[in-house]
């Protein structure tokens, strides 16, 4: 990983100096133990900021859409003769690939407007594992030695397999490589192990309906609608989006369950096709909802039934903009 | 809820969001027509299937359908070339999702009714409120005020 982060700063120092790009999207370290942050830089003496290693956790394809989004915003009252164009550099690891061929395929930006620097990625460690592997206990320090976390708390140090801590979908992932880049800062990492990827979909869909219903309705009680999952998604990105429409209202504002129940089904039933399981809203979760058991099923459906991996063929188009004639329809009514 | 289940009086009620250039007319039609089919069905005509937000059906649920049913022109003689089969696409997602989360399948029902079939029709929306009687008024998303 260092000389990934090695090569990642002097990638960014040259771009930014040949001003290839205007921005350089990337993670910094953080301000708590164990946590890398977005950070955005502008200035070729200051890509020595960059780091990459197992606590960056959110998916930066977000910023670049924000970034490019607000810029042509920006550019909106320009004469044309006037106006710029803006280059991001973003720091991509698999997820984040996808992400960005998702923006793409949607027609977000162009192609040339992002040079993304590729990461290989061995996963990240799930904030959630490792404050549990913690006993709850606060995090003072700690850093990953070889294939454990070691942690500092009150009550003394703790060595932690990394294995037992990395997010349940890095695990499963079955993209860990940018699927595309325009620079790469090292060789390939080893694939991580897909075969299990949809385990938990599939036992949770053989059980009884009332069940499913009820493990539904118990995780989104205690949703508090505080949008993070939705804000921290690369593929959450409408201008308005439908929680905050009031032409219709489309949800409820107040403290009805069924309103938060409707806004979580149709925010991840706009996933269709577009979740890459990066798991970031997860991560954000204040709550700690089980917002991937959910996703995942969607994911599951988009190949099962239209052979679409998401985010993985540059010129593929969304699953849900096209057809085929072969699309099955068992699930068509057929009166007696 | 439980006692309306009981109650002789319960009629379900099944919002059908049907594209104005087929199941419409053939909704149309079954009236003309004076085919029997029972009252349960409250019609929202839309352009095309293409145009049904899945947010729609969901929203149904929610403000108290006990079942939603969408019907558009077969394959092939879609108005608009393709659009019930793209729709087609986003009906098998959502009917899957809705049920892996615990929503009876039996409540959202997607066919296809042409111009001309008045009485198939009539088939659909009796085969809908059967299915939807079996199970009962819809307790789970409905909103209680
Ligand atoms: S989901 Fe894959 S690419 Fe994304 S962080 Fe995890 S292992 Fe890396
Ligand atoms: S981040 Fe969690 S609590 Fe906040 S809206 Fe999303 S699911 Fe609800
Ligand atoms: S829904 Fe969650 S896991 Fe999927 S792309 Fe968005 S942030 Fe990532």
């Amino acid at each position: 990983m260092e000389s990934i982060e090695k090569k990642l700063r002097e990638e960014a120092k040259r771009l930014l100096a040949e001003k290839k790009v205007d921005v350089i999207v990337g993670y910094e370290k953080g301000t708590l133990p164990l946590c890398s942050t977005p950070c955005f830089i502008s200035n070729s003496e200051d890509t020595d900021r960059l780091v990459w290693d197992f606590f960056c956790r959110q998916n930066l394809a977000k910023y670049v859409h924000d970034l490019l989004f607000q810029h042509k915003e920006s550019q909106r009252n320009v004469k044309p003769e006037e106006k710029t164009k803006k280059v991001i550099g973003v720091v991509a690891r698999g997820c984040t690939s996808r992400s960005l061929i998702i923006h793409l395929q949607e027609r977000q930006y162009h192609r040339d407007d992002v040079v993304i620097i590729g990461v290989p990625c061995t996963g990240y460690v799930a904030q959630e594992k490792i404050a549990d592997r913690a006993g709850g206990e606060e995090i003072r320090e700690g850093r990953v030695e070889g294939d454990k976390v070691v942690v500092k708390t009150v009550s003394g140090v703790k060595d932690i397999p990394l294995r037992d801590v990395i997010a349940d979908n890095c695990l499963t992932c079955r993209f860990n490589n940018p699927v595309i880049s325009d620079i790469m800062t090292a060789t390939d990492a080893q694939p991580m192990s897909p075969d299990q990827e949809y385990v938990q979909v599939d036992e949770f869909g053989k059980r009884p309906l009332e069940e499913r219903w009820a493990y539904f309705t118990g995780e989104m009680s205690r949703c508090i609608r505080c949008y993070a999952c939705r804000n921290v998604c690369p593929s959450c990105y409408c201008k308005v989006c439908f929680v905050e429409q009031s032409q219709p209202r489309w949800v409820g504002i107040g403290i009805d369950e069924t309103d938060t129940q409707v806004f979580q089904i149709m925010r991840m039933f706009h996933m269709a096709g577009r979740c890459v399981d990066c798991g970031a809203c997860v991560e954000v979760c204040p709550m700690g909802v089980d917002l991937r058991r959910f996703l995942k099923k969607l994911d599951k459906d988009g190949f099962e039934l239209f052979n679409h991996r998401v985010g993985a063929v540059l010129d593929e188009p969304p699953p849900l903009a096209t057809f085929r004639d072969t699309d099955k329809d068992e699930f068509i009514f057929e009166p007696e | 809820m439980a006692e309306n289940r009981l109650n002789k009086g319960w009629e379900p009620k099944i919002v059908a969001f049907c594209c104005n250039w087929c199941t419409y007319a053939g909704a149309d039609l079954a009236g003309i027509s004076r085919i029997q089919y029972p009252p349960s069905v409250r019609i929202v005509r839309v352009p095309c299937t293409g145009r049904i937000n899945p947010f729609y059906i969901v929203k149904a649920l929610q403000e108290g359908a006990d079942g939603v049913l969408v019907s558009g022109c077969h394959p092939g003689e879609c108005h608009y070339l393709t659009g019930n089969l793209s729709a087609k696409r986003k009906f098998a997602m959502l009917k899957n999702f809705l049920s892996y989360i615990g929503i009876e399948p039996d409540r959202t029902v997607f066919t296809w009714v042409s111009a001309s079939e008045g009485e198939r029709f009539a088939r659909v929306v009796q085969g809908v409120t059967d299915a939807v009687k079996v199970l009962g008024p819809m307790d789970k998303l409905a909103k209680r005020i």
